[in-house]
């Protein structure tokens, strides 16, 4: 089967899915496990097109639906990066799907016909997304993505918060979207069509021809796409609707969906910019961006007290990370293409494992939140012995985002500095914004221990009463009553763990092997760049090795070398802490003790003791705090003289009316009811017919 | 064949609305449906078998009156331009017949109907559907003109249909102001005739630039009183009085759309319009869409919110036509394709409010809310309206949106990228607002009038259904047709 009957019967799966799962939806689980196998039967296509894409070359693209009159036709190919994004989404899509249907018994009152259907369109437009090589269908699949993630945003009924978000997501992506598609018709009135290729000769002229209109389409879509994607202040809907939305829809939206903003990005500023000043410029727009974005967002993650509003702010860095990569890439492809392509490939790497580990650990946070009925961080604690495997799910996951070795967001970070490092040889400022990112790395870091630590360990916050402003979902919907306020009863069931177990290994395993995905990902972006001049007259850029396995290793002349070998390092980093603990509890021989907590030699009450989130990281909270400024945005007044000049109906309509019934009057009065005055009418009538035949003819 | 099916089109609503005088309530709406299903499925038929060629035949013609060039003045015309129309007018109105069955009760919260006064309703209704396919497939301006005041006199009739003190005045209004408008169309027709001695459409091609220029001036005053444009708009938000499946028909499918379909019809025959005319036209659509969108805001009564949509809509439609008559053929396939986009759209949005009033006995915004949890299905049906007429993918109005705003870049500057920007702010703007207010009424906490226990009943809610498919399928149907529209 060639990839295009694939994709199609991918979206036939899920389209079949989605409308069983509403035809099902009384039943809740029901419902889900249609809407878990249409994803996984559509994952599993995905995936087998992704293996043939890989390994026998992307298919030829097919046009299969033809717009007449516009130049614009589903053209469906899916090349190597394509095909990375299209395999992140179905892996996400099946993983979080399944944990939907156990999580979404948290809402009773809430039909999950609102849901299944909706998440199914939503990987729809993904497949969609991804596969298509004309930018109208692109923008069409764009938007289905966006409305029906709007509706799962809004999925809570009777939570106003949850609809504000919502409104505030989908008015912020379709101001976005409207600003592409003005990009794409000036585009197409300049090239005739809407297919990629033909944008590029038509981008091309009018940056010479037009500098400021071809600046302003890249404007448009860069702006497109950072929304999408949730980079500041573009994306300052993000930490509002992530929240809102139930936790498995975030999740998807968090590993899938917002990914696509990346997706766009590379295709457009890769595919259709060429190779010149302008790329150079785009790459650093893209990466300052990028880097304040990552500033920004963990700044402000460090001051969360609601665990979900912590990771959407860290979703808000993580993606800061991303652009930085693409931005360097960009910057750097012109004079070293090699070197350019590989930091591209940095960001799409980090970009998969921020798509594992950000999935976990939002799941993580669904889980507990399941349990604890809670998402205020203050009210949390000593979940660890009570559930130990979500416990062990987020600390990986919490390691892993912070990047630490041997884990996959270091490695992944790792191939971005060194990038950035070895590129920024001729330009400090790239090795600056390097040395930024390094430093929110460490915020990521200080910013999860705060989550770890105090939902998972420390005393219980049994005692504690539970009136944390978060607590629960804004919208005030009252927690489960058993759950509240005591401690949860054990782990969450087998359906909830699994996902967050896959990914975790992922996590591991892309720490440890991470030449496999970046292989596949340097093929995918080096398969685009191969596709335009002047690389594609250069025979594609020179496939010079990631170093050799098992280690990735970059060197470039005498500018330098940089080298990871995750699993010696690993090795030593094991020994090293197992000689730490061994050696510690041997060396200190100090026995555990059970006792009280007491102050100055006075007993106190455990939970007033309780070192909660509230009270991490004050002096930076102190220190940093205007870096996420609040607007509040008031309509302007309706100046009431305006309503009144437009109102037509003071100048028109009353004056006319009023000559109506004026007119009317003056005819009834001749209307006396005495019959001889109707005859002497009748009479004159004829003699006024008469007169003016007699003038006209006569 | 052709002849007989076009005929059968036009006489089975009449003969229906005929029956409607004569039968027993509960015969009367069986009657109603039957006669606009058959005409609906009959126009359907028709336009399938000519697509995608055009159809003309003349019947009839007034002894005294040479019919300029051997033209008769009674006829059919079926070509793309109107058939689309005639499939929206037909169709919505049998989905609106359907829909008034149940609508129209003793057990309407917002206005209970007598069974008495039924046959009056529909006798209206089915008339103004015949003056409806009359005025689509109109050969002539002549004809066009007839059934075009036929419609008039209906939309009186209807929008006054309760007798309460407030649907009188509306009803007077609009008369009145779509009949002045009429004059100005009628003085098109004078000069017209006097000037070349024939109706037909093709004659505007025939007169010299400068009378040419005047007629298509009058026309476009009658336009834009028939479609509720600057400064005539103001007679659409109070023809609300009248009952919902009106609304929904009339004044959002097919009577306002008769308004732009002169237009089209205008620019079709000549596809040389004096450039200053069709500048003005865009302009005047544009003041439109924005007057219409600063009302938004200040509106409680859904229907009346719904009406300014409307007006800014038609604004669209006004807009894709004068950049059809400024020389863009996508443009002008985008406004046509908008009539039928929108007319899906609209009517859903109506009908959805409708149902909502049915079942609660308010339309109020500010007294609604939470309404989704007991009417899911209205709820849905209510968000795909609004977002086929506010124009997101892949709902119809995207597509005809999509066609404008590219037919509008093919103008030079700056009238081209002033209009791309100005309608990319309204879309904007009115997007978020109607949002913003389906939000309110149909999400979050139920308020008291809100405490009712289910969607409407089954001839409503399949309604409903119906036109949702059509807010999404409207394109497949459309775009076959417009992309044979050209000069």
């Amino acid at each position: 089967m060639s990839t295009v009957v694939l994709l199609l019967s991918a979206a036939a799966t899920l389209l079949v899915g989605a409308v069983l799962s509403l035809a099902v939806a009384h039943r809740r689980h029901g419902a889900g496990w249609v809407a878990v196998a249409a994803m996984g039967g559509a994952a599993v296509l995905a995936w087998v097109v992704v293996l043939r894409t890989f390994s026998a070359g992307p298919d030829p693209a097919v046009t299969l639906l033809g717009v007449p009159g516009l130049g614009a036709g589903l053209t469906l190919a899916v090349d190597g990066l394509s095909a990375v994004f299209l395999a992140i989404a179905a892996t996400i899509g099946v993983l979080t799907t399944l944990f939907a249907v156990e999580y979404l018994d948290r809402y009773p009152s809430d039909s999950v016909a609102k849901y299944y259907p909706l998440l199914l369109l939503l990987f729809v437009g993904i497949v969609g997304v991804v596969s298509t090589q004309d930018l109208f269908f692109f923008l069409v699949f764009w938007e289905l993505m966006t409305v029906t993630s709007y509706f799962l945003v809004v999925f809570e009924g009777e939570s106003r918060a949850a609809h504000q978000a919502g409104l505030k997501y989908f008015v912020m992506n379709q101001a976005a979207t409207l600003g592409m598609v003005a990009a794409a018709l000036v585009l197409w009135r300049e090239g005739g069509s809407f297919h990629f290729e033909t944008l590029r000769p038509a981008l091309e002229r009018l940056l010479v021809r037009e500098p400021w209109l071809g600046h302003g389409v890249l404007l448009l879509f860069f702006v497109g796409f950072a929304t999408k994607a949730g980079i500041l202040p573009m994306g300052a809907w993000l930490p509002h609707a992530y929240p809102a939305a139930p936790t498995s829809a975030t999740a998807a939206f968090a590993g899938a969906m917002s990914k696509l903003g990346i997706y766009g990005l590379v295709r457009v500023f890769l595919t259709l910019v060429p190779v010149s000043s302008a790329m150079t410029a785009w790459g650093w727009v893209i990466a300052l961006a990028g880097t304040a974005s990552l500033f920004v967002g963990t700044l402000t993650a460090l001051k969360q007290d609601d665990a979900k509003r912590l990771m959407s702010f860290h979703v808000v860095g993580q993606v800061g990370y991303m652009f930085l990569g693409v931005g360097v890439g960009l910057v750097l492809l012109p004079s070293n293409p090699w070197l350019g392509s590989l930091a591209v490939s940095a960001g799409i790497f980090h970009l998969l494992n921020n798509a594992l580990y950000k999935t976990a650990l939002f799941l993580g946070a669904g889980a507990v939140h399941t349990r604890t009925g809670t998402r205020s961080l203050n009210a949390m604690g000593g979940l660890g012995p009570l559930m130990p495997w979500t416990a062990g799910a987020a600390l990986v996951g919490s390691l892993a985002i912070a990047g630490v070795p041997p884990l996959n967001g270091f490695a992944s970070k790792w191939l971005l500095y060194a990038t950035g490092i070895l590129g920024g040889r001729g330009s400090p400022l790239l090795v600056i914004l390097v040395l930024v990112a390094m430093f929110i790395s460490l915020v990521t870091l200080a910013s999860f221990l705060k989550y770890y630590g105090s939902a998972f360990l420390g005393p219980p916050a049994e005692n504690r009463a539970s009136g944390g402003g978060a607590d629960g979902p804004p919208g005030g919907r009252p927690a489960p009553a058993p759950s509240r306020g005591r401690p949860p009863m054990g782990d969450v069931g087998p359906l909830l763990l699994l996902p967050q177990g896959v990914l975790t290994a992922g996590c591991v395993l892309v720490g440890l092997f991470p030449w496999v995905p970046l292989g596949a990902i340097q093929e995918g972006v080096v398969g685009v760049l191969a596709q335009v001049d002047p690389y594609g007259a250069a025979g594609g850029i020179p496939p010079e090795s990631l170093g050799s396995h098992p280690a990735l290793g970059l060197a470039l002349g005498e500018a330098g070398l940089a080298l990871w070998a995750p699993l010696p390092a690993a090795l030593a980093l094991g020994l090293f802490a197992l000689l730490v603990y061994f050696g510690l509890q041997r060396a200190a021989g100090a026995e555990v003790r059970q006792v009280p907590v007491w102050v100055c030699g006075e007993e106190e009450d455990p939970a007033a003791l309780r070192y909660g989130s509230g009270s991490f990281y004050l002096p930076f909270k102190h220190a940093f705090r205007g870096v996420y400024p609040t607007v509040r945005v008031q309509p302007p007044p309706f100046p009431s003289p305006l309503r009144r000049a437009l109102n037509p109906d003071r100048w028109l309509y009353l004056p006319l009316a009023g000559w109506v019934v004026r007119v009317s009057r003056a005819v009834a009065r001749t209307h006396v009811g005495v019959p001889q005055v109707y005859l002497l009418w009748i009479v004159l009538g004829a003699a006024a017919v008469v007169a003016v035949v007699l003038l006209s003819f006569g | 064949m052709l002849r007989t099916l076009l005929l059968l089109v036009l006489v089975l609503p009449v003969a229906g609305a005929v029956l409607a005088g004569l039968l027993r309530p509960a015969a009367i709406r069986a009657a109603a449906v039957a006669a606009s299903f058959l005409a609906a499925c009959l126009a359907g038929w028709a336009v399938a078998a000519v697509h995608p060629g055009s159809y003309e035949v003349h019947l009839g013609s007034l002894p005294w009156l040479p019919g300029g060039g051997g033209q008769g003045i009674f006829g059919f015309l079926l070509d793309p331009l109107a058939s689309v129309l005639l499939l929206v007018a037909t169709g919505i109105g049998f989905l609106t017949v359907l829909f008034s069955t149940q609508y129209l009760t003793e057990k309407n919260r917002d206005h209970a109907v007598a069974a008495g006064s039924q046959g009056r309703y529909y006798f209206w209704l089915l008339t103004f559907l015949a003056s409806m396919v009359g005025l689509a497939t109109a050969p002539n301006f002549l004809q066009f003109f007839l059934f075009w005041e036929l419609t008039t006199l209906c939309s009186w009739a209807l929008i006054s249909f309760y007798r309460s003190e407030e649907s009188l005045r509306a009803g007077f209004k609009a008369m009145l102001l779509t009949h002045s408008g009429g004059v100005f169309f009628l003085l098109a027709l004078l000069v017209l005739f006097t000037s070349t001695g024939s109706f037909g459409f093709d004659a505007l091609a025939r007169l010299d630039p400068g009378p040419r220029g005047w007629v298509f001036f009058f026309l476009m005053v009658a336009a834009w009183a028939k479609a509720a444009q600057v400064p005539f708009h103001t007679w659409l938000p109070d023809a609300m009085a009248a009952p919902t499946p009106v609304s929904a028909y009339l004044h959002a499918a097919s009577m306002v759309k008769a308004g732009v379909f002169l237009m089209a019809r205008a620019v079709a025959g000549v596809w040389d319009v004096p450039a200053p005319w069709g500048a003005v036209l865009a302009v005047m659509a544009l003041v439109t869409m924005l007057v219409a969108l600063s009302f938004y805001f200040v509106q409680d009564d859904l229907k009346r919110l719904l009406a300014y949509s409307t007006i800014a809509h038609l604004g669209y439609v006004l807009l894709g036509v004068a950049l059809g008559a400024l020389g863009s053929e996508v443009g002008f396939r985008g406004g046509v394709l908008h009539i039928l986009c929108h007319g899906f759209g609209k009517a859903t949005l109506f009908l959805s409010v409708g149902a909502v009033a049915y079942v609660t006995g308010t339309r109020s915004i500010r007294s609604l809310g939470g309404v989704a949890r007991s009417m899911p299905l209205t709820a849905a049906a209510f968000f795909v309206g609004l977002l086929a007429v506010t124009g997101i993918p892949p709902f119809a109005g995207f597509w005809s949106k999509f066609m404008i705003l590219a037919g509008a870049l093919q103008l030079p500057a700056p009238l081209g990228p002033a209009i791309l920007v100005l309608v990319l702010g309204e879309s904007l703007v009115a997007f978020g607002w109607m949002l913003h207010v389906g939000q309110k009424v149909f999400f979050g906490l139920r308020t008291p009038a809100a405490q009712v226990n289910s969607d409407p009943p089954p001839a409503m809610s399949g309604a409903l259904l119906v036109l949702m498919a059509g807010c999404l399928l409207a394109p497949l149907l459309g775009i076959p047709l417009v992309r044979l529209l050209g000069g």
